[in-house]
């Protein structure tokens, strides 16, 4: 009885860590990190902040002044391409300089 | 018939020019700025202006409340057109109303984007119309189509700005064969942001500007006008505060020089109040 009250509790322990393990995967894979040069004052970043929320299957961003980076959350299922990212940046008026997925 | 015609050119100038004026971000007060809008940009402000000079027997004060739109087109090219309404008042006589059109462009010829700054330098080019009244007393526009071209050059950093301008305005014969002076304008302008914020914080900068600028001599009737051109130096602090898309400045050009010519009334101050919504 002890011994099957161990197992089960291992058994619990490593499911809940297995689902945390891939929703924190399937989390990742939709929210982006854009490191963005030219950004200095937020009045400035809003017209990133509107032609980024205008692409399509963007849930929500937020912006960091200080470390000059837009974090992009997509909607589950979407992708944001480099290239889509780089050009709706470059419109901005700012410039793209890392690009990272799976933030 | 006039009104039609000045509409005329309006919408022609407005579908033709890569027309427009100084457009936003953290622009100077008084000064244009070099940056623009970004790509789709619309801004509306509204803007109020007041002036007051005097000295040579005369005593005028003049008002203007503008409605402004600016656009961007591209990264790199703003629109802008500014609708002013105008009081003024001189020696005890007084006339209000529409004054004169301005529409304008800016195009930056070149951008620097570094880590928490920009480095741009901008061409600028205004068309101002004779909208406004030129046979009132006193005058609530010139009665001629005068044309500003200007080179702009600036950074911005999250601490930091600088802001070079140098403006060349052609005057073009008014009501009454009065042809105003050219006019040349350079500005120096430094700015900093006491509080650095981060982006849904209020975020405040303050500016300090040089503004000097000259006008050649009026002319009438091809006669040099004796009292008329000259300089004017201001020293103009000034804020900007923005909440998200949203923007007050606020600025106050006080005179430190100047040199006239002959009997002029002298500014005694000019004061600005801008409020600016982009969405």
């Amino acid at each position: 009885m002890k011994i099957f009250v161990v197992r089960a509790f291992f058994l619990a322990v490593f499911l809940i860590a297995a689902v945390a393990w891939s929703g924190a995967v399937l989390a990742a894979s939709h929210v982006y990190r854009l490191y963005v040069d030219g950004l200095a004052c937020p009045f400035c970043a809003y017209g990133v902040e509107k032609n980024i929320l205008a692409l399509d299957g963007v849930e929500k961003l937020d912006i960091d002044m200080a470390g000059s980076f837009i974090t992009v959350v997509m909607e589950t299922g979407s992708v944001l391409e480099e290239e889509t990212a780089k050009q709706a940046v470059d419109d901005s008026g700012f410039t793209l300089r890392r690009f990272e997925a799976g933030k | 018939m006039r009104m039609k015609g000045i509409l005329a050119a309006l919408a022609i100038l407005a579908l033709t020019t890569p027309a427009a004026a100084p457009a936003v971000a953290h622009e100077p007060i008084f000064a244009p700025g070099a940056h623009v809008h970004s790509k789709g940009a619309h801004e509306v402000s509204l803007d109020y202006h007041r002036e007051r000079a005097s000295g040579a027997g005369e005593n005028e004060t003049a008002q203007e409340l503008a409605f402004e739109y600016s656009y961007g087109v591209t990264a790199d090219w703003t629109v802008k057109a500014v609708v002013p309404f105008v009081d003024k008042k001189s020696n005890g006589n007084g006339s209000s109303g529409l004054g004169d059109i301005r529409l304008g462009t800016k195009y930056r010829v070149s951008r620097i984007d570094r880590f928490g700054s920009q480095l741009s330098t901008t061409l600028l080019f205004q068309v101002k119309l004779p909208t406004g009244d030129d046979d009132s007393s006193p005058r609530l526009g010139s009665g001629s189509t005068d044309f500003t071209g200007g080179l702009l050059h600036g950074l911005e950093s999250r601490r930091w700005y600088y802001n070079l301008a140098a403006r060349y305005r052609l005057n073009t014969e008014g009501g009454g064969n009065l042809d105003k002076g050219d006019k040349v304008f350079l500005d120096i302008v430094g700015g900093v942001r006491p509080v650095l914020t981060e982006y849904r914080d209020a975020d405040t900068v303050l500016f300090l500007e040089l503004n000097w600028e000259r006008a050649a001599r009026d002319s009438l009737r091809g006669a040099n006008v004796t009292n008329s051109g000259g300089w004017e130096m201001f020293l103009s602090p000034g804020i900007f505060w923005t909440y998200r898309n949203y923007a007050v400045t606020s600025g106050l050009q006080i005179p430190v020089a100047e040199n006239l010519n002959g009997a002029q009334p002298t500014s005694d101050y000019r004061f600005k109040l801008t409020g600016k919504y982009a969405f």
